[in-house]
Formats: C-alpha cells, structure tokens, sequence
C-alpha cells in the first residue's frame, strides 16, 4: 500500500503539491492524470523518495519512505521518460543486473532475477545486445527490466509512451497488462488516458497540485474532458 | 577503430589483471631497455602477444595510424639541425628507434583492447583501486562505455544544425564555443535524468562485484609481467 | 528485504549527480575526440577536447573535475574508443601523446582551484576576469608544458624540437579555445546548477 497524508511540496517558494492525500492499495492499476505543470511528476517522485515532502508523510507498505530508502525503492520500481538516459551498462543483461547487484543479492540470485525480467517484458534471450542497437519500444521494456528485477511490488511509470512509435506503444502496453495480471500495481503518469484506459481500476486527475478527480475509467474520460486536464 | 571482438583466443581468456600487468611491463621495459638486442627481444614479444589476441600485425599498425604522424616525423624533426652539418644522422637514428619502441606499446595494447570486455575491465578496476574511489571509476567506465555513442550523436545533431544555419561563415571560436556549450548542456540534462534512474535504482557503495577470477593460464602471464617490471629495474637502479 | 547479510549503504544524492554530470562529461570528452575545426593559417586544426578540460574545471570544481578526467583516461586504457582517432588503449597514455592526457587531470583542478578556491562550486560567472583567463592560461601551459616534456623524454627529442613539434603549432588553436572558454562563462550560462 502507498500512502499520501497531507503531502505538501514546493520548491521556489511555488507549491507544487497542496496538502495531498492519496492511498493505493497492492494490485491497483491506476491512471495519472493531468496538463503539465500539475504535479504528476513531483507526486511519482514522493512513491520512492527521490523527493521528501515539506510536510506530511508518504508510507510504502506502512513505513515512512525516508524511515528505509531501499525498501522503499526496491518495493516501488520506478521507470522514468527517456528511457535511453537510464541505462548504466552498455548491454541489456548488464544493465538489468544493476539493481540486484545494488542489494548485495548473490550472484545465482541476481542471474535468475535478471532471466526473469527479462522473459516478462518479452526481451528473453537478449542479454548480451547492446543497448544502442535496441529500438525505442524494446529500450522501454529493458527498462522495466531493470525496475522489476528489484522484484518490486509496485512499478510506478512517468509518461512511458513519450516518443514511442505505434507498435512500440502497444508492446509496452502489452507488457504492463500482463504485470498487472500477475499482481504487480502499476502507477502511470500521462497525457493520453484513451490509450491504457481499459487497464485501469481508477483514474486520478490532477490540477494545480490536487486532486480534482478520482474514480472509475468508465466515467473518468467525460469528466476529464470536461475538466479539459487532458 | 579497434574494438573488443568476441572471440576464444588465449589472450580473451586471461584475467584483465594479468593484461594490465603485462601491458604496464611491457612499457616500462620498451621505454627503458634502448639497446638493439632489446628491440628483437621487444619485437618478439609483441608480435606473440598480438598472434595471442589474434589481431594482424598490419590491422593493429592501421588502428595506430594516427600516432604514425608524429612518430614518423620525430626522427627528421631530431635530425635537423639549424646550421652545418644540417642533418645528424645519430640523432635522428636514435629518435628513430624511440618512435619504434613506442608503436610496440600502441601495439601491444591493441592486444589488450580487442580482448578484454569493458564490463570485465570494470570488475578489474572495482577489484584493484581500493574503496569509494575505485568503486565510482568502475561503473563510470560502464557509463562511458554506454553513453558515447548517444553523447556522439548529440554531438553531431549540434554540427549539422549549424551546418544548416551557416554556421561554417562564423568564426572558429563562436563555432567551438557554440558546440561546446550545446553539448555540455545536453550531456548535463542527460546526467540529471541518468541520476535520478541510479537513485531510483539503489545506486550503492557495496554492491555484488561482476565475477572475475584468475586461473592457471594467468600464471605464465603473471610472471611475464614480472620478469618485464624486474628487467627495468634493473637497468635503471645503478647495483 | 532478502538482502543477505550486508547492509546496503546508498550513495549520497548530491554524490550521485555530481558523479553523473562528471562521468558524462567524461564521455563528452571521447565524443568530440574526432571534432576538428579548421583554423585559417595554422597547420592545426581546433580539437575540443581541451575546450571540455577547461568546463571541467569551471563547472565541476577541483575535485570533480580531476575525478572526470581520471576516468576518462581510465576509460580509454581499459579499450573505450575516448582517445583521439577513435584509439584506446594503455599503451596511449605511455605513447607520444600520453603527456598531455597525464595533465588533464592537473589542468582541470587547477582551473577548479583557481575560480572556485575550494571544493565548494560556485558561478564562473561571478569570478572575475584576469582570475578566469589566468586560469586557462595555467593550465594550458601546463597540458603544453607536460606534453612537449614527456613527448621529449620519450622520443629522445631536446627541448626545442619538442616544443617545435608539440606545442608551437597549436598555439593559435589555444587562443581561440580560451577565447571560447571566456564567451561562455561571461555568457553566465555555466551555473553550478543549471547549464543552458
């Protein structure tokens, strides 16, 4: 369970979130919403502590994020856009390996961590490509890789379709419905709420640093655009 | 450009330790001993130890090519002398003899680089520089490897922009200055993104080290590396 | 948490991004290796790689700056293709060119040193002038200084010849590298915080 109280963050001295609460529960699949400048980003960067709020607390699985910073990062994955400034190593086993190899996991451990990730995001035997070479929808799922290789309970995504291509986009969904079928909870910030819609359990809709909608996919599409934050 | 190639020659299954310690013998020995016998023994060796990483003699000279300018203009820049006798032979013939010595390290060390993984180089280095230090060289390494061919094509994007923009008319330090402030400022956007994924990715101090292990083959290049090491010293410490 | 025995000591933030920028700008280094600027009326062509040298110095502070150019001679010794000529190799850093490579290290701290009078990173923009080209012109004497020395030493040239083949020629080119390094930080483009 990820847990917003009362979270509030600016920098600048302009308030980027207003006083936010938000739970999601194990599993959820849910859909972030909202124009640029809303506090979709900041929110994502709370789940794993890459930011600490000003005020109020962010729990993951009932314990403060700052209380243990690797728990919190090793159960909530996060997979940020540009994928291709990501990567630590020059090849896809390599780089998926980074992660495991950061909690000190043995090395048969690390080496199956990295065979399964790899299976679930359909990227099975191509460990040693490199990943230059790679197209933009296969550089996105060694990406999620490399989160899920931390075995994660939770993979939160920052606008992952960004720059991709048709089939790319429709790989990367793909891979996402079938982690989100074997349990994992799936975060995701973006701009196109029709394209991962009929994935989602809920949809949050975010303006100015609140949330202004949160509820069911079926009714979310009219009220966003009523709201025009899509 | 010479790359490592995967391959399964004696020189791919040695310990990237035991290449460096070769490699750095086999400099000190080349810099040190000037004599003509040490030369073949040099030769010699060079030659075995690129058959050994299965690198043509003629391609390793070719992937030195740019080293052969200055080399090959050292001994006539020795030999000329401002006033009689104009040119002397001594001197250019000892120059001569350096830049030789020096092409056997840049060959040797293609040696090295076509059989050695970057990503076994990096368990080297993590492994043989002690502490933080050592640790931070090592994934930058692996960052360097990954990101050179993106930051390159950065760089080029930013050329043919200019190209397009008649850049060619401005002057040379409007040019450098333009390219570099661009690519540095794309290279640190890329960095602040990079960053964030190490964070995200538990970036520590005391990971799992990728696996390296010397094995019996490293013995005889151990040695060797020895023997080259004492050799110089010999010849530089008056017993 | 499955994490064995060992506790996990995380790397710092602020350790984290300064290491990110000083690695990639290592990496810049190796990508404009094969950039070469024609200069009118000078047999050398502009590299920028002494242009990256001295950014180093005056964005990432003494300390980062030398850690940036140490890696990047690392990485070039251990087989990345940094070198100029797309080379690589341990054998460059004891060829004829491997003198100027040693001083980078040295160039970048001294020009750390010089603007920043610390480890602490502050504005290039703030310094003034003659500390900013005193700087550059340190610490390209010194990448010229080392790099005539060591390539005399190693091919057995005096000190003239050495000189006349490694540094007389590319003269013209510093200039111009200074000149460009000035433009950027009056330019006040180079914070500590944010490169635009």
């Amino acid at each position: 369970m990820i847990e917003f109280r009362s979270v509030t963050y600016g920098f600048d001295d302009v308030s980027v979130l207003e006083d936010l609460s938000l739970t999601i529960e194990n599993g959820e699949f849910v859909v972030l919403v909202g124009p640029n400048g809303s506090g979709k980003t900041t929110l994502l960067r709370h789940c794993n502590g890459l930011l600490t709020p000003d005020s109020g607390t962010v729990l993951v699985d009932g314990t403060r994020v700052e209380a243990d910073l690797i728990a919190a990062r090793s159960t909530v994955g996060m997979v940020f856009q540009h994928p291709r400034d990501q990567f630590v190593a020059a090849t896809v086993g390599a780089d998926v390996a980074f992660g495991p190899e950061n909690l000190g996991l043995d090395r048969p451990e690390i080496d199956s961590r990295v065979t399964a990730a790899l299976e679930a995001v359909n990227m099975a035997d191509r460990e040693d490509d490199r990943i230059e070479t790679l197209s933009g929808g296969e550089q996105a799922r060694v990406a999620i890789a490399g989160a899920l290789a931390m075995k994660p309970s939770y993979l939160v995504l920052d606008e992952p379709f960004t720059g991709l291509d048709t089939p790319a986009r429709r790989s990367v969904r793909s891979r996402l419905e079938s982690l989100s079928d074997r349990g994992t909870g799936v975060l995701l910030a973006t701009h196109d709420l029709r394209e991962i819609r009929d994935l989602a359990d809920r949809v949050i809709g975010m303006q100015d640093g609140q949330i202004i909608i949160d509820e069911p996919p079926e009714q979310a599409l009219d009220d966003c655009a009523e709201l025009a934050i899509l | 450009m010479l790359t490592y190639v995967p391959d399964d020659t004696l020189a791919h299954r040695l310990d990237p330790r035991s290449k460096l310690a070769v490699q750095l013998g086999f400099a000190a020995a080349a810099l040190t001993h000037t004599g003509p016998r040490a030369i073949l023994v040099l030769s010699a060796l060079a030659i075995g130890m690129l058959a050994a990483a299965g690198v043509s003699p003629i391609r390793a000279v070719i992937a030195a090519r740019y080293a052969l300018v200055i080399l090959s203009l050292a001994p006539l820049l020795a030999a000329l002398t401002l006033g009689p006798p104009w040119i002397e032979t001594d001197a250019g013939l000892t120059t001569a003899l350096a830049s030789y010595r020096v092409l056997l390290v840049l060959l040797v060390s293609t040696a090295a680089v076509r059989s050695t993984r970057v990503r076994d180089s990096r368990a080297a280095i993590q492994r043989t520089i002690p502490g933080r230090p050592g640790h931070l060289l090592g994934i930058g390494v692996a960052l360097l490897f990954r990101f050179l061919p993106v930051l390159r094509a950065d760089i080029q994007t930013i050329r043919d922009a200019m190209a397009a923009r008649l850049g060619a008319q401005r002057h040379a330090h409007e040019r450098a200055g333009t390219i570099a402030l661009l690519g540095l400022s794309r290279a640190f956007d890329r960095a602040d993104r990079l960053s964030l994924a190490l964070r995200a990715r538990c970036f520590a101090w005391n990971p799992t080290l990728p696996p390296l292990s010397f094995s019996r083959l490293d013995i005889p290049a151990l040695l060797l590396a020895t023997t080259l090491l004492c050799s110089t010293l010999l010849t530089t410490i008056p017993l | 948490m499955e994490t064995d025995q060992r506790e996990v000591e995380l790397v710092g933030d602020a350790a984290v991004h300064r290491f990110a920028r000083a690695a990639l700008l290592a990496a810049l280094l190796g990508a404009v290796a094969p950039v070469a600027i024609p200069l009118p009326f000078s047999p050398a062509p502009i590299t920028l790689q002494v242009l990256f040298v001295f950014l180093a110095g005056l964005v990432l502070g003494p300390v980062w700056s030398a850690f940036s150019m140490v890696l990047y001679l690392i990485a070039g010794a251990v087989g990345v293709p940094v070198f100029a000529g797309f080379n690589a190799g341990l054998g460059v850093l004891f060829g004829q060119s491997g003198g100027y490579l040693w001083s980078y290290p040295f160039a970048a701290a001294l020009i750390g040193l010089f603007v920043h009078r610390g480890t602490d990173v502050r504005d290039p923009a703030n310094v003034s002038l003659p500390v900013v080209v005193t700087a550059l012109v340190a610490a390209t004497t010194l990448i010229y200084g080392m790099g005539s020395a060591y390539m005399s030493l190693i091919l057995e040239l005096n000190a003239w010849e050495a000189v006349t083949a490694g540094a007389l020629p590319f003269i013209p080119g510093e200039i111009v590298k200074i000149a460009a390094a000035i433009a950027i930080v009056r330019s006040g483009r180079l914070s500590p915080t944010r490169v635009r």
